[in-house]
């Protein structure tokens, strides 16, 4: 299956546990005691491949390739549970955020995955108009994962009963300058016919 | 009292959240300026694609208000909240980037000031509204107190993000003290910070179900008639999510309830937008 990100990575485990490292918080994991706190507070544990505690054993065993194309990173939901609760302050929100961006950037994630696919349509959104719009997401979600789509169009109804769709695309007038500051994004937006008020 | 305010993307199709806050201000006397030409903020979903792009993204938003003569803004957001905010965190600790964000911003004539601040809207309600407006508005009743409305029993929840990573909401339990100082009755319960499920709770609803039946049984359990929060993502979450749970507590905005106390109608107050409606006995304090 074809993805809309970057290159699939070509680095060696040494080289990308070096490149984590020298991220922000990335030596932060040498600090973990392996007490399994942040992993007993995550509501989404159970659906991960490895919670956060076995997420950093992977990476101080050498084993990024590994903990770069786990599920884990997906299923994290921002709720900062484990960042309160940590014994050794170790910032984990933050430090699955940076493994979601060298994922993202080296297409390192497997194929089949639902939330890699929802943030590309994020992003194509936002990166499109400058503003998000719940239902165009959902649409561009929905064309990679047609049961999902299915699946909520009773909701949809729902939701349009109580005016609570908007169908029309929220924007912000200066697209193109929003445009100009990001360095990058999944998808490249084709600006081809489209006119900047 | 005036504030800038930042909607953020899914404050318009929320269930009567902007309608409510409307409302509640204009009984107040406060004026939110909505920020001319903001962004989205990249919510959840950014600082997992690119740490830079979100700087710059909040950087925008922050320096249009300042552009405006506004240092402080206010959302009702709490995802909005937490990018913001953790923008505002890592842009003052690196004054080099903030060089770089302003010569890029200067393309659009703006200029980040780093002695920006971000607050929630329950923070303006709960702290900056004198005790004695709230007792004028709610005992001469704006439009006539509305009978029984008291002894609706409501149960807080305020998501993740306002209060974590932080844990300085002060006072810590804002909410509760806001709720029980218009008028209501709290009901305590264990959930009220655990998370709703976020953006995951469409792609991923059946294991978001739980997450959400957790929050909402605890609410049922002690006996509340409806839940409030304080988030876009939230209400919809807990709303949207009990179609699958097997319940039909209804998921309110703390700004309509607020509204309920102030006398405003129900219908002004957008709460005929909830998926899981306030059964009339309910609003008349007759339920119990």
């Amino acid at each position: 299956m074809k993805h809309s990100y970057g290159k699939r990575s070509m680095k060696t485990d040494p080289e990308l546990r070096d490149s984590f490292y020298n991220s922000p918080h990335g030596k932060d994991i040498l600090r973990c005691i392996q007490c399994g706190t942040c992993s007993g507070s995550c509501p989404y544990s159970d659906q991960m491949d490895y919670a956060p505690r076995g997420l950093f054993a992977l990476i101080r065993d050498n084993e990024m390739a590994e903990a770069l194309s786990s599920n884990t990173l997906w299923f994290c939901s921002s709720c900062y549970q484990c960042i309160e609760r940590c014994p050794q302050e170790i910032p984990v929100t933050d430090i699955v955020y940076t493994l979601k961006q060298m994922a993202v950037e080296m297409n390192t994630m497997p194929s089949g995955l639902k939330m890699p696919d929802f943030y590309a349509a994020f992003a194509d959104n936002l990166v499109h108009f400058g503003r998000v719009t719940e239902s165009l997401i959902m649409a561009k979600y929905g064309v990679k994962h047609p049961l999902d789509a299915l699946k909520n169009i009773p909701l949809a109804l729902k939701l349009m009963t109580r005016k609570r769709m908007d169908i029309k695309p929220q924007m912000t007038k200066n697209r193109t300058s929003i445009r100009a500051y990001l360095e990058r994004h999944p998808q490249p937006p084709d600006t081809s016919g489209e006119k900047n008020s | 009292m005036k504030y800038a305010f930042y909607p953020g993307c899914s404050y318009s199709s929320a269930a009567g959240y902007k309608e409510s806050v409307d409302a509640v201000i204009r009984v107040l006397g406060i004026r939110f300026d909505e920020i001319p030409d903001w962004n989205c903020c990249g919510a959840t979903v950014y600082p997992g694609v690119s740490e830079k792009d979100t700087m710059l993204l909040g950087a925008r938003v922050f320096s249009l208000a300042n552009k405006n003569g506004y240092l402080e803004i206010i959302t009702g957001c709490n995802a909005c909240y937490s990018t913001l905010r953790k923008v505002l965190e890592k842009l003052k600790a690196d004054k080099a980037f903030v060089e770089d964000v302003n010569r890029r911003l200067s393309v659009e004539g703006l200029v980040f000031d780093d002695n920006s601040k971000i607050r929630h809207v329950i923070e303006v309600f709960a702290n900056d509204v004198p005790e004695a407006l709230w007792t004028e508005k709610i005992t001469s009743g704006h439009k006539g107190t509305r009978p029984g409305f008291n002894k609706i029993k409501v149960a807080p929840y305020y998501g993740c993000q306002l209060t974590r990573p932080w844990n300085d909401l002060d006072p810590a339990d804002m909410l509760e003290q806001l709720i029980e100082k218009v008028g209501f009755t709290t009901v305590d319960h264990s959930a009220k910070t655990m998370c709703c499920g976020a953006s995951l709770a469409v792609p991923h609803a059946k294991e978001t179900r739980p997450l959400i039946k957790r929050i909402i049984d605890g609410a049922v359990y002690n006996k509340a008639d409806i839940v409030t929060t304080l988030c876009p993502l939230c209400q919809f979450n807990l709303d949207q999510g009990q179609a699958a749970t097997g319940t039909a507590i209804p998921v309110t905005y703390f700004s309509q309830i607020i509204g309920l106390a102030l006398g405003l109608e129900p219908e002004e107050l957008g709460l005929d937008k909830l998926l899981i409606r306030v059964k009339k006995d309910v609003l008349h304090g007759r339920n119990n």
